[in-house]
């Protein structure tokens, strides 16, 4: 949709109309205010308060995982509650929970780049912080559910030296290229978007020290005309690509379960349901985190009502693509002829796990309905709740897809039950901490909101 | 004209302002003229480099190439291995199971091509850079921050520093600046 701003100038927004109470940036912002509150508190010495305390508690997280990860080394990963029949626990429910919310988060930087939408600006950074953060936290997953952790570089292809080659053909492999791939052009594309703020920063340092490593960061950008035409360029090429590969990759992880003879995996419309439910948690997450964000910097009229409208819809959006999904997976189940899908699906409605089942069911497809309220898009209290819901709601969802499908697996005699153990959760909660400690370091070294097209979106808006 | 003198800046507050003395001065014929701003001024960018299309199709080929030679070479290292290297056969498949191994020459593939596009990028910006003469103006720290200013080499076959300045002081610069080498 094409809407007139108040000075004529066309404003293109995706999904809805402006509303007339929400500027999508605040009257009083201009350049010099961009600099001072944005650039001036990456540059300020002293971290605020809150920083410090969320930083110090993080901390505290990582080495919980530290100790977690040392129990596991030492004790085998029998120390998490897993075994025969279900071998698939807690970490592999937080792998696909993790790259859930960093595919969602980039999709949110990346496809609304592409889209040229004017609140992605304010929000990027923050999705790509929180896609780096995730992506460190899922990424130590699945080596530590490995039973021999130290061999993990087996999965990468050099049989020159080792003598032995991965199976290409496993969907657990696919999986290990996608992930990475993932992490490495998520740290290329970030750089991309942050290279000129870094050279403003460098510009506004007043410590050497600064000077010299944002100047270095900065590779000698002076914003020359000519590199902001090639900057936007490939900028918007490398975002297309990234959105393309976002999909793929969380796709590549539905598949891991699809490519499975499980009942409950074995199904093709995995890869497009793990990707609808990552639009939901990982929207979800970036709204949370920006709702927190704006308060704690004091950027209301940067991040401003527009922004948490737009992000709101896109939370109803996932919440709606996966009701779809969920509609299918209960209709495959009990329509299809395959008698085990059958057990399986009436065991997730009232067997052991069913209060994961109908937990997911109301805050990933329920609750969210709420946002077609305007009333309730504009309460920051409620979007919180129900982002944090619907978090933990797509925490719940991988959970019961592992566990409880591999408890009910084909041959009644092979019927188990999985409880986490103690360490389980230590696990859980050590991967928020490093979740956070990268999240927190990101935003503090780099402005929060990305200046440049931040300074771009308030020229333009300028009355001539 | 002295070889001490790399051109002359002059520093606009808007935008706005600024691409209207580009326009002006590429209108008298100078045209070694550079742009600096902290943020994207398309309006300046085209009247200064309308031909910017080439360095488009540069990156846009970058990407393109890198996306499908990563591609290929993922496929190249799958096959190697299950065909030439090691050939086993896995629950019956052919060694050759190319629908398995393009998940993964796929996603090998679009990385190429964002790493290309960085790459290129780096390359059309002439970067990393060590030294830039502009850094020896002054004001040149503001054009990454709140101001935009605009540049004219003084290897221009036009440029004369009396003109040049006049030129500036009646487009209304906030300051003129000469830089030197």
């Amino acid at each position: 949709m094409v809407d007139r701003g108040p000075e004529g100038r066309a404003v293109v927004t995706t999904l809805i109309n402006l509303p007339p109470d929400a500027p999508i940036i605040g009257p009083g912002v201009n350049l010099a205010r961009l600099n001072e509150e944005i650039a001036g508190r990456v540059l300020s010495p002293r971290p605020p308060l809150w920083w410090t305390l969320s930083f110090g508690f993080s901390l505290l997280l990582v080495i919980v995982l530290v100790v977690a990860m040392a129990w596991v080394f030492v004790f085998a990963v029998g120390t998490w509650g897993i075994n025969i029949p279900v071998a698939w626990g807690l970490a592999i429910a937080e792998y696909v929970w993790w790259t859930g919310l960093a595919a969602g988060a980039m999709l949110l930087s990346a496809l609304f780049y592409v889209t040229g939408s004017p609140w992605r600006p304010a929000t990027q950074r923050i999705a790509e912080a929180a896609v780096l953060g995730s992506l460190a936290a899922g990424g130590i997953m699945p080596i530590l559910h490995l039973g021999r952790q130290g061999l993990f570089y087996w999965n990468f292809p050099y049989s020159t030296v080792m003598a032995v080659w991965p199976n290409f053909l496993s969907p657990l492999l696919w999986d290990f290229v996608s992930i990475l791939c993932f992490v490495v052009s998520g740290v290329f594309f970030y750089y991309i978007g942050i290279l000129p703020d870094l050279a403003s920063l460098r510009d506004m340092a007043r410590a050497p020290r600064k000077q010299f490593l944002y100047g270095l960061a900065a590779l000698g950008w002076r914003g020359s005309a000519r590199q902001w035409q090639s900057h936007r360029t490939a900028y918007e090429l490398t975002a297309a690509v990234m959105a393309a590969l976002v999909i793929s990759v969380h796709g590549v992880v539905g598949l891991d379960f699809a490519g499975g003879l499980t009942p409950g995996w074995h199904s093709t419309q995995f890869p497009p349901y793990f990707f609808f439910g990552a639009v939901l948690s990982g929207t979800g997450l970036v709204l949370m985190l920006a709702i927190g964000l704006r308060h704690a910097y004091n950027l209301q009229d940067i991040i401003t009502g527009y922004h948490l409208n737009i992000l709101a819809k896109l939370v109803l959006v996932g919440s709606l693509l996966l009701v779809y999904s969920y509609l299918w997976e209960g209709f495959g189940a009990i329509y299809g002829s395959d008698i085990a899908v059958h057990t399986m699906y009436m065991d997730r409605l009232t067997g052991f796990y069913a209060p994961a089942f109908w937990a997911r069911l109301a805050l990933n497809a329920v609750i969210p309905q709420l946002l077609w309220l305007p009333i309730v898009r504009r309460s920051e209290i409620l979007l919180v709740l129900i982002s944090l819901g619907a978090v933990i709601g797509m925490w719940l969802e991988p959970y019961m897809i592992v566990v409880q499908s591999l408890h009910r697996d084909y041959m009644p005699s092979y019927w188990g039950e999985y409880w986490p153990t103690f360490w389980d959760w230590a696990t859980l909660a050590g991967s928020v901490g490093l979740f956070l400690v990268i999240f927190l370091l990101l935003i503090r070294l780099v402005p929060v909101v990305s200046m440049f097209q931040m300074r771009q979106l308030v020229e333009e808006a300028r009355p001539q | 004209m002295n070889d001490e003198t790399y051109g002359i800046i002059g520093v606009f507050t808007t935008p706005s302002a600024m691409t209207a003395a580009a326009a002006r001065i590429v209108a008298l014929g100078f045209r070694r003229v550079e742009a600096y701003a902290p943020c994207p001024v398309p309006e300046a960018a085209r009247i200064l480099h309308p031909q910017h299309s080439r360095r488009r199709w540069f990156l846009a080929a970058a990407l393109f190439l890198g996306g499908v030679s990563g591609a290929l070479w993922g496929y190249f290292i799958q096959y190697w291995d299950a065909v030439l290297s090691y050939p086993i056969i896995v629950g019956g498949r052919p060694l050759d199971s190319w629908p398995a191994f393009i998940v993964s020459a796929v996603e090998f593939g679009l990385l190429c091509a964002i790493a290309a596009g960085l790459f290129a990028l780096l390359v059309t910006c002439r970067l990393p850079l060590l030294y830039d003469p502009i850094d020896n103006a002054e004001e040149i720290v503001r054009a990454s921050r709140d101001r935009f200013v605009l540049f004219l080499a003084a290897n221009d076959a036009s440029f004369e520093r009396g003109i040049v300045r006049r030129l500036f002081e009646r487009l209304d610069a906030e300051r003129i600046e000469e830089v030197a080498r």
